[in-house]
């Protein structure tokens, strides 16, 4: 009983530590991440541009997109393992950057 | 006429008071990835604590004892730690997040950061537990929580296909991303099953001083007061599916939500927006406290009473005094609060076994129901929810490993 124990709570803290503190999240998921922040800022800027929401509040949503910009280019280039892989993930990228600076441009940041 | 009142009061109360930052991350987060998919879920939530909050009131009702301390009494002090300790583990997460949903709402309209806001946030709510009455707590914050009945607005100002919501509401699997759905479906039912909210309603019929007089209010509170408040949750997911799911916007942060409701009605669903996580938050965090505290007072026997000046019953006064504090530092110190909210949503939704198998047992106690006891369509309701809190236990773990992300 008490070896089925330890066994299983090896088996279990093994299991977290793949999933917690192992390799970046697959490129798939981390293009979405990408696209889906790139969508947000799209949104803000319309919203912010019809009044729909303050700037203090568009500010945070940058603040937010930039910070998953940050994290996504340490580890994108990990995930993409071609060079096709490669050119999605900077394309990717590179509309987060040109999203946020829209916003900028349209909060006056 | 008194009868009426009560029983309009218990459904608007429960309205107001069944939006909380678990229900609203969920729901929206489900509406954003999967559209009208996961709406079943909700209705399944909902049905399930329609369910429990009736059975937990009648047997407050009739026994004039809480659920709390009957499982004490009935099963003994040994099982009864169980309960105890997973509900208090679960419910302090939860407690944490509330405070995180308040915190976070004032950051998106002040631009200040959440973590100035936790200890602020937290200091109020005990402020207003140590003054207060159970009335205030549980009535003020329930009705200023009706601001909540914006997110129903705007759900129709968005015009949703009914026929494909009506669809949602029958069960259905993706055929990929899997994990990830089901993941969802036990968030959403660990936001809609909470524990903290029939112990907090079994404790409330105490505190309102519930006879069998109160059988019918409290079947008709908990039955439509769940099911319009459950409506609100399902306007959240229908408004996400609308603005979020058609855009591709996954929701990584509270902030993204607001677009929900900023959307379909300009300014005003924005602030509105704000003010319905500020406030639903508070009151759940005032809720939850009380409900921890309840716990532990029933458990160890200490006098309890929010209608009773602190000084009379000073176990149960320092006890919400400091789980309040204690629950705020997750926040203050910066952890993310839609991640602790995913977590603590899955880890109560494992923790449902321990406090809905031992009502099966209480509930078909002749003893302690007289003839109030279940028939046969509550006992069957009640072994579905039984064996879905046993389904979420063995899930819970797998599916935060696996679709957590």
């Amino acid at each position: 009983m008490h070896a089925f124990a330890t066994r299983a709570g090896a088996l279990l803290a093994l299991g977290l530590t793949a999933v917690g503190c192992g390799s970046p999240p697959p490129l798939d998921k981390q293009l979405e991440t990408l696209s889906s922040w790139t969508a947000t800022m799209q949104l803000a800027r319309e919203e912010h541009g019809a009044g729909a929401i303050t700037t203090t509040y568009a500010t945070q949503l940058r603040d937010g997109a930039l910070s998953t910009l940050e994290e996504t280019k340490q580890t994108i280039g990990q995930a993409a393992h071609s060079k096709v892989d490669s050119s999605y993930a900077a394309a990717a990228l590179d509309s987060l950057r040109t999203a946020i600076r829209q916003l900028d441009a349209e909060t006056g940041s | 006429m008194k009868k009426w009142s009560e029983v309009a009061l218990g459904v608007v109360t429960s309205i107001g008071g069944f939006l909380e930052v678990g229900s609203i991350a969920t729901s929206t987060q489900g509406g954003a990835e999967f559209g009208y998919r996961l709406a079943w879920v909700l209705l399944l939530g909902i049905l399930s604590l329609a369910f429990l909050m009736e059975m937990t009131g009648r047997l407050a009702a009739v026994s004039k004892r809480t659920y709390a301390d009957l499982l004490r009494e009935r099963f003994g002090y040994r099982f009864f730690l169980l309960p105890l300790v997973a509900v208090f583990v679960v419910s302090f997460l939860v407690l944490a997040s509330e405070i995180g949903g308040v915190s976070i709402a004032l950051q998106m309209a002040t631009g200040i950061s959440f973590s100035w806001w936790a200890i602020p946030v937290a200091l109020l709510g005990w402020a207003l537990l140590w003054r207060g009455t159970f009335g205030i707590v549980e009535k003020g914050t329930a009705l200023l929580g009706l601001v909540a009945i914006v997110f129903a607005v705007g759900a129709l100002k968005l015009h949703p296909a009914w026929p494909a919501v009506g669809h949602g509401l029958l069960p259905s699997a993706p055929s990929e991303n899997r994990a990830r759905y089901w993941y969802l479906a036990v968030s959403i039912l660990g936001a809609s099953i909470s524990p903290y909210l029939y112990l907090f309603y079994s404790a409330g019929a105490i505190e309102d001083e519930w006879t069998i007089e109160h059988l019918g209010v409290n079947r008709v509170t908990a039955g439509l007061g769940n099911l319009f408040g459950g409506v609100l949750a399902v306007a959240a997911l229908i408004a996400a599916a609308l603005v979020l799911a058609p855009r591709g916007i996954r929701v990584d942060r509270y902030e993204q939500i607001a677009m929900v409701l900023a959307s379909p009605l300009g300014r005003a669903g924005f602030v509105l927006f704000l003010a319905t996580l500020c406030i639903t938050c508070f009151g759940s965090t005032l809720e939850i406290v009380l409900a921890i505290a309840y716990m532990l007072a029933q458990g160890f026997g200490w006098a309890w009473s929010e209608n009773l000046k602190p000084g009379k019953d000073a176990r149960f006064a320092m006890s919400y005094t400091v789980v309040i504090l204690l629950a705020a530092v997750p926040i203050a110190i910066g952890m993310n609060p839609l991640a602790l909210t995913n977590v603590s949503m899955v880890a109560t939704a494992a923790s449902l076994p321990v406090t809905v198998i031992p009502l099966l047992v209480l509930m078909n106690d002749g003893d302690i129901l007289l003839n109030h006891t279940n028939g046969w369509p509550s006992n069957i309701a009640l072994v579905i929810i039984a064996l879905l809190s046993v389904v979420l236990l063995l899930a819970a773990l797998p599916l935060q490993l696996l679709g957590g992300g």
